[in-house]
């Protein structure tokens, strides 16, 4: 079977692709207008709903990046996936029941859209809705690019694609991306992110067994030969430090509340009801994709520490390595298919809320109605947003990585700290107003921005992104409460009362 | 308490940015945010882990504290005024202290790890560690159970699924 690695490795890569093609035509025959393509007509069962949730919240990072974080700073990187528990759980409290809720009384398809119900301020809307077009251009792109490097290292492992370019990868991956979100919409989306989900669970566990088997002392091995090297780096805080920690579990778990590809699969469900089984389904689901990220870059660490093999090139090798060293061709094949699934339930929940965002909401902002025909203008624009993002990554690859870095910095951060307030909190206080909204917003983009733009390193390893949040709740809090308070409309009081 | 609420999670938020400034205000340590191992790219090394938390070890402590307070509250938050019972504010305050339980074994453990250089091992980490890595997860698990087995009592009652229930068929209504 050895022999035959690289050959096992592109057959389950391929069977997942083509499933996600089957699955598009086949959920194109369920889509038939703009809810459907964009929020699937709020018809999901608790299942589906639970597995997209998860699959869409650990992506092409977490597979990759993961598992480097952990070589490169030890135990400091557990904080973004132990702190989920906490995040998931304050999600639904605050956020689930009542987006469910507006989007059904205001027939809303977007987040923008519940925003602007909830704030009756299209300056809310237009600002979200930029937020996320931002947003999901940097994801994208970089999603994109790891997508074409990882297609690139499989497939120049074989005779036939020895020589094959990042470019025709990129088309490769992205033409399959592209197919299934134009053909079946959101539909195919969730679908895909089921069989997704439960690839990446079947890879988290099949990992941890694996890695818990290099060294004969199992984990607590690893952990000791990793803690003899460097105290620190396996104490809680791990070689980043103290407040790096506490930063990533305060964005991490507050701002899952706030990620708008994650948010709009809660106004998805069938029912309100089934979001308490939706809440321990999907942790479940989360916990145990996430031993991969432990279990390699544990074991990648300590196995370079004492020699057992060479240190690495980068730290995002971490998986790819420990995958080609440690595991037998079949795992391989699995969780590379894993590693595809994590990248393309993210990938396609961005392009829907772009695709949104740009054909739904900032018309909507500007004119005051929304474009006619949208679902044959969502599908042109998800074809273009794929294109665009390509070619970012594309052009970051080969010319200069500064444009998608920049954009890069609208991530999980900049979501988190613009629109965790914004939504979160204002479902829950009708004391909230536009414009301690648009003040949050605008105060968590620039602060975003201004320290990524202007490399601003703060002391003890603070984030930019905690000081964005912070500032973010205390003025969207602040201005709200010296600021009239506002007079609901009827619908929106009854909803918040609730 | 109800409506009051949002004035405590201001309050809260106010004095962890304050902490924040103290921090970074606070006297710089080399290794504050760890260095470059000395022997192996691209891995990086946290070194002398009593020196980083010489001049902030109680501020980052009190800011976790703050966070884990600010989780609860959010959390409470997210319940209907109505809803906010005695009986919820019980079950908060206990899923308060369970996580302070955990955060405080867990930053203990640290400490004496510093002081001795020794520590036990609880399922493959460290003592110390395995209470980040098991306990962090395990600290959100009443939250968790008060949500999905007390969803009928405080987040969604019948009660409430008939009013909303009747404000759909008022829109409705409306619309015809």
């Amino acid at each position: 079977m050895e022999a035959y690695r690289q050959e096992i490795i592109v057959g389950a890569v391929v069977i997942y692709m083509v499933f996600c093609v089957i699955t598009g035509l086949w959920a194109m025959r369920l889509t038939k207008n703009s809810s459907d393509f964009f929020i699937a007509g709020r018809g999901l069962g608790p299942i589906v709903v639970s597995l997209a949730l998860f699959s869409s919240t650990l992506s092409g990072f977490g597979f990759v990046g993961g598992p480097g974080l952990v070589y490169s700073i030890g135990v400091s990187s557990f904080w973004m996936i132990v702190i989920s528990s906490t995040g998931y759980a304050l999600g639904f409290f605050l956020v689930a029941k009542r987006i469910r809720m507006i989007a059904d009384v205001r027939n809303c398809i977007s987040l923008p859209d519940v925003l602007a119900a909830r704030y009756n301020s299209e300056a809310v809307r237009f600002l979200i809705a930029v937020t996320i077009v931002l947003g999901v251009m940097g994801y994208l792109a970089t999603q994109i690019l790891a997508m074409a490097v990882v297609m690139q290292a499989i497939l120049s492992g074989t005779v036939m694609f020895a020589d094959i370019g990042l470019v025709a990868c990129v088309v490769i991956s992205s033409t399959v991306l592209i197919f299934y979100c134009v053909t079946g919409g959101i539909i195919a989306s969730v679908y895909t992110d089921v069989v997704q989900g439960a690839i990446m669970m079947i890879a988290g566990v099949l990992i941890l067994l694996t890695a818990m088997s290099v060294f004969d002392g199992g984990m607590q091995e690893a952990t000791s030969i990793i803690l003899a090297d460097d105290g620190e780096a396996m104490m809680p805080f791990g070689a980043a430090g103290i407040m790096a920690s506490l930063g990533w579990f305060f964005v991490f778990g507050l701002g899952l509340a706030g990620q708008p590809h994650l948010v709009t699969k809660m106004m998805m469900n069938r029912s309100i009801a089934d979001n308490r089984t939706i809440l321990p389904m999907s942790l479940f689901g989360y916990v145990m994709a996430a031993l991969l990220w432990v279990s390699i870059g544990v074991i990648m660490r300590a196995a370079v520490i004492d020699g057992v093999i060479e240190p690495l090139a980068l730290p995002d090798d971490a998986a790819s390595l420990f995958l080609s060293i440690f595991t037998n061709p079949l795992l391989a094949g699995i969780v590379f298919a894993g590693l595809f699934a994590a990248i393309m339930s993210t990938s396609d929940a961005f392009l829907n809320i772009g695709t949104a965002a740009i054909i739904h909401d900032i018309p909507k902002a500007i004119r005051g109605h929304a474009i006619k025909n949208e679902l044959f203008w969502a599908r042109v624009v998800t074809v273009i947003l794929a294109i665009v993002a390509a070619s970012f990554a594309l052009y970051s690859h080969f010319q200069d990585a500064t444009l998608v870095a920049i954009l890069g910095a609208f991530g999980w951060a900049t979501f988190a700290a613009s629109i965790f307030p914004v939504l979160a909190i204002g479902l829950n206080w009708k004391g909230a107003t536009a414009l301690g909204a648009v003040a949050a917003i605008v105060s968590a983009l620039l602060i975003n921005f201004i320290i990524q733009l202007a490399g601003i390193v703060l002391p003890y390893g603070i984030l930019g992104g905690l000081i964005a949040f912070i500032v973010s709740l205390v003025l969207f809090i602040g201005v709200s409460l010296v600021t009239k308070k506002p007079e609901l409309d009827a619908d929106m009081e009854a909803v918040l009362n609730i | 308490m109800g409506s009051k609420l949002i004035y405590v999670i201001f309050a809260t938020v106010l004095l962890m940015a304050g902490i924040l400034v103290a921090i970074c205000l606070a006297e710089p340590v080399a290794n504050g945010a760890g260095l470059a191992h000395p022997q192996f790219n691209g891995m990086r090394v946290g070194g002398d882990g009593a020196a980083r938390l010489e001049h902030i070890g109680s501020l980052a402590f009190a800011f976790q504290a703050l966070l884990l307070l600010l989780i609860v509250c959010l959390s409470a938050l997210g319940v209907a005024e109505q809803r906010r019972s005695t009986e919820l504010w019980a079950y908060m305050g206990g899923t308060l202290l369970f996580s302070l339980f955990i955060w405080w074994q867990m930053y203990s453990g640290h400490q004496a790890f510093l002081e001795t250089g020794v520590t036990s091992y609880f399922m493959g980490f460290p003592v110390a560690t395995a209470w980040q890595v098991y306990g962090t997860w395990l600290a959100a698990i009443p939250l968790i159970i008060l949500y999905s087995v007390g969803f009928r009592k405080f987040i969604f009652t019948d009660e409430d699924e008939q009013k909303y229930q009747q404000l759909l068929e008022s829109i409705a209504a409306k619309s015809e």
